[in-house]
């Protein structure tokens, strides 16, 4: 009785079936129709003065004043009295200026056609309420000495601004014309006269004005019609939010995105790098090197504090075998920490090149010697070292294989520990490793606020060199640096600095970094700023 | 049935106040200092100086117990604070974010229950035919890939390759089809097998026989089938809602989605820690309520719990 029930409910069955595939079908065939036709109209609407930008963050808050906003995007739409170039400072908002021969009074004669998009016009009024904003804010910009020495912010007429300092401070004109914090927002956006609190607006004097943003989907940038300067030529620029790098990629491959922007794998590995490369399809292009990235060696530690073992480790890597296997040259060798287009940097120190002769015969003379499983020991002790990097940094990991292998060749064990980004931090800031990843700013940021972050104990810079028999001079040299006012004296007091840090064997230089940037072939105008974080929008057109 | 959902909502509030002491305390167990923390994810080096005056700005210098009663007061309230990195109050970030994800959610949900009801049922009306194999095949494909890579993989065939739909983005529907096929596989799957055992099994019960015996039509004992069947369908289904909402991250990530998921991660990296604590609470909340809504709906649907409840 049961068999034949169930040849009914078969057919039966069989018939529901049918029915469902034929639903699925249908449906399956509107759903793609209809996906075809919008695609259709959406190519005929677009025109190609909109650039397409993925970026894997949002963002955020851009008041150039805090920090926390992409530094590409407060760049386009807040500008500084002066501007940074590879031919040195130039005239932008101010038009020139005036230096006391004291170094200490700067005179700023600001440009008379300059208003902010929201028709507001710029003067020295305006400058001196950004720059107080700034000020009241000076625990926040603690990393930046500026702000602790200027002393004096007073309008003279109209487009004269004048600026005083405590000390004939050098860096004075490169630290005004960073992204942040001394660019100017409209005085309309303040709150209650501040702006450490927030703003109520972006409005800012640039070439492009924020039109739309949606967090953590995109922004959507325009050209500002009352821009003082030459226009971009494209009419808007869309940052689109895409936390996923094969996204990113994917996107680019179908016409989504036209832009690919960064340094140091943020935005695109080194394999999809090559890959596109390759392919041919996309222009690629490298900027110069920016900044450096070395391994810091932490003088305080039971086993680096000993200056032998630290230059072993020097010779013990393979630098040129990094930047060849592992970054595919995309980075070239470094054998200083700073390069030697690094201003005052060019001071022809001695490079320690990989030898592992070298490294085995420093070891063994410092007393480490070598047992039957190929370790080297002292006083009983193994000679085994921690590195720790940033475990969602692809490189810094291969990097670290890398070094591992080179370290266990003369007889060092390393044990290799990637951990979440703010651990690391953690670390860098109690000083808790023997070796660590440590990135310069890269220009104009290195030298000079690369090197007075040394002087931070919150920096992984400042733990490691604490064993440092010099480390009060150190920090009280860098001060006094800042300050010098003599252009040849600054010269050698950045040399005995920079010496100093070489022969204690601190850094192991591994490569300098540059950024990348991918693109379609009809894009045209994509170069860099000096500074990495800036992205030049406004030279870029169809 | 009322007394039921009465006695649970009132056991709600205990519940509730032990999940927010939970919750709360287990973020300020997270060895980072929190004030640190917000001076980092703004970029602003953590000097001596700039920590203690965040300490203060924060509340940081008020007693533990201190700080969770003001922050239990303030979300009795509807404030859950403010978010470290942002400065924008808790609730309206998680309200410009909450769209996105219900709608992710919803549709996968649906997606879910008719893939899940359609084709178990499927599975089990031809049990051990092709059909039933092929099927059962794709169930445990799609169970054991990962969903980030389901999602480049239907990115790579249907955004790239046939040009369907948007790589990622969230601008009009096109946007969610992708997200909604990928985030729904691992859980349609799940179901179809829970619905295909579940109606395998019934078919022995005696009532089901006897209902043969007696002649009844074919349709009419299939659904007397289904509607015995749906008890453990509807409980595995209501849980799944919460699930969801939780488990968009991945592929709200991948697909470049401004939901949920994605603000929880930033917060769970940045240690926005009034983000975390109002996310955990949001979650256990919505699992509580779905638990307890399944149960109802059960209950409803089947007279037997309600008379020995």
């Amino acid at each position: 009785m049961l068999s034949l029930s169930h040849t009914e409910v078969g057919m039966k069955q069989r018939k529901v079936l049918k029915s469902f595939l034929i639903a699925i079908f249908i449906g399956a065939f509107f759903l793609g129709c209809n996906d075809k036709h919008d695609d259709k109209s959406k190519q005929v609407t677009t025109q190609k003065n909109e650039l397409e930008y993925a970026n894997t963050k949002d963002i955020r808050n851009i008041n150039p004043h805090l920090y926390g906003g992409e530094m590409a995007a407060q760049n386009m739409v807040f500008e500084s009295l002066v501007l940074d170039t590879k031919e040195g400072i130039k005239p932008w908002l101010a038009q020139s200026w005036e230096i006391s021969d004291d170094g200490r009074t700067y005179i700023f004669h600001l440009r008379k056609d300059v208003t902010f998009s929201d028709g507001t016009p710029f003067n020295a009024e305006v400058v001196k309420q950004n720059i107080d904003a700034v000020l009241s804010n000076r625990t926040r910009h603690a990393w930046l000495e500026l702000t602790n020495e200027i002393n004096g912010s007073e309008v003279v007429d109209e487009f004269t601004y004048k600026l005083s300092l405590k000390n004939p401070y050098y860096p004075t004109l490169v630290e005004l014309s960073m992204t942040r914090p001394f660019r100017f927002i409209s005085p309309k956006c303040f709150i209650k006269g501040e702006t450490k609190n927030g703003v109520s607006c972006y409005i800012g004097t640039g070439p492009w004005v924020l039109a739309k943003h949606e967090k953590n989907a995109f922004a959507l940038f325009e050209q500002n019609p009352k821009y003082w300067g030459e226009k971009p030529k494209l009419q808007s620029v869309k940052w689109r939010v895409m936390p996923d790098h094969q996204a990113i990629l994917l996107a680019l491959q179908k016409g989504e995105i036209d832009l690919i922007f960064g340094s140091d794998g943020d935005m695109i590995d080194l394999n999809a790098f090559e890959m596109l490369k390759k392919e041919g399809k996309y222009d690629v292009l490298l900027s110069s090197p920016v900044a450096s990235r070395a391994i810091l060696v932490n003088t305080k530690r039971p086993i680096t504090k000993d200056i032998q073992v630290r230059e072993a480790l020097e010779y013990a890597v393979n630098k040129k075998a990094i930047a060849e296997g592992i970054l595919n040259n995309t980075e070239t060798v470094a054998n200083t920490l700073l390069s030697k287009a690094t201003p005052y940097c060019d001071i022809g120190l001695k490079p320690k090149l990989y030898d592992k002769e070298k490294a085995n015969s420093l070891l063994e003379k410092d007393g480490w010697k070598m047992d039957a499983n190929g370790i080297r020991n002292k006083d009983g002790k193994p000679l085994h070292l921690k590195l720790y990097y940033n475990a969602k940094n692809a490189q810094e990991k291969s990097i670290s294989e890398y070094i591992q292998s080179n370290l266990k060749d003369i007889g060092v064990v390393l044990e290799i520990i990637g951990e979440e980004k703010q651990s690391f931090l953690d670390r860098q800031k109690s000083g808790d490793f023997d070796l660590q990843y440590a990135l310069s700013w890269g220009t104009p940021y290195d030298p000079q606020s690369f090197i007075s972050s040394w002087r931070i104990a919150a920096h992984g810079d400042y733990q490691a060199q604490l064993g440092l028999e010099k480390k009060a001079w150190l920090d009280t040299q860098i001060k006094a640096i800042l300050i010098e006012p003599n252009e040849v004296k600054r010269q050698d007091m950045y040399r005995e600095i920079f010496t100093y840090i070489h022969e204690q064997n601190v850094y192991i230089p591994l490569s300098y970094s540059r950024t990348k940037a991918v693109f379609v072939p009809s894009l045209k105008g994509v170069g860099f700023n000096p500074s990495q974080y800036e992205i030049p929008f406004e030279k870029m057109y169809f | 049935m009322r007394r039921l959902v009465y006695k649970r909502l009132i056991l709600l509030v205990p519940l509730l106040l032990g999940i927010s002491f939970i919750c709360y305390g287990l973020v300020n167990l997270s060895p980072s200092d929190p004030a640190e923390v917000v001076l980092r994810v703004n970029d602003i080096t953590p000097t001596p100086e700039a920590i203690s005056e965040m300490h203060k700005e924060l509340g940081l210098d008020k007693p533990f117990m201190t700080r969770y009663f003001l922050w239990l007061e303030g979300i009795i309230q509807g404030d859950f604070g403010i978010s470290y990195e942002t400065k924008i109050p808790v609730l309206i970030e998680i309200q410009r974010a909450l769209p996105v994800t219900l709608i992710l959610a919803g549709s996968s949900f649906l997606l879910i229950v008719f893939l899940g009801l359609s084709l178990g049922t499927l599975c089990a009306i031809f049990e051990g035919s092709l059909l039933d194999k092929i099927l059962r095949g794709f169930v445990f494909t799609a169970m054991a890939m990962p969903s980030f890579w389901l999602g480049l993989l239907f990115m790579w065939f249907f955004a790239l390759k046939l040009d369907l739909v948007p790589i990622s983005g969230a601008e009009d529907f096109r946007g969610y089809i992708l997200p909604t096929l990928t985030l729904s596989c691992s859980f349609a799957a799940t179901y179809i097998r829970i619905m295909r055992n579940t109606l395998i099994n019934t078919k022995e019960n005696l009532y089901i026989l006897h209902a043969k015996v007696r002649g009844l039509k074919k349709s009419l004992v299939l659904k007397h089938q289904i509607i015995n069947a749906l008890q453990p369908f509807i409980i595995a289904v209501g849980m799944s809602i919460p699930r969801l909402i939780a488990g968009t991250v991945i592929v709200e990530s991948i697909f470049s989605l401004p939901g949920l998921g994605r603000l929880c991660v930033h917060a769970i990296f940045s240690r926005d820690y009034p983000m975390i604590q109002a996310y955990i609470l949001f979650m256990a909340v919505a699992f509580i309520l779905f638990n307890l809504l399944a149960d109802v709906l059960v209950q409803w649907i089947d007279p037997r719990l309600r008379r020995q409840a």
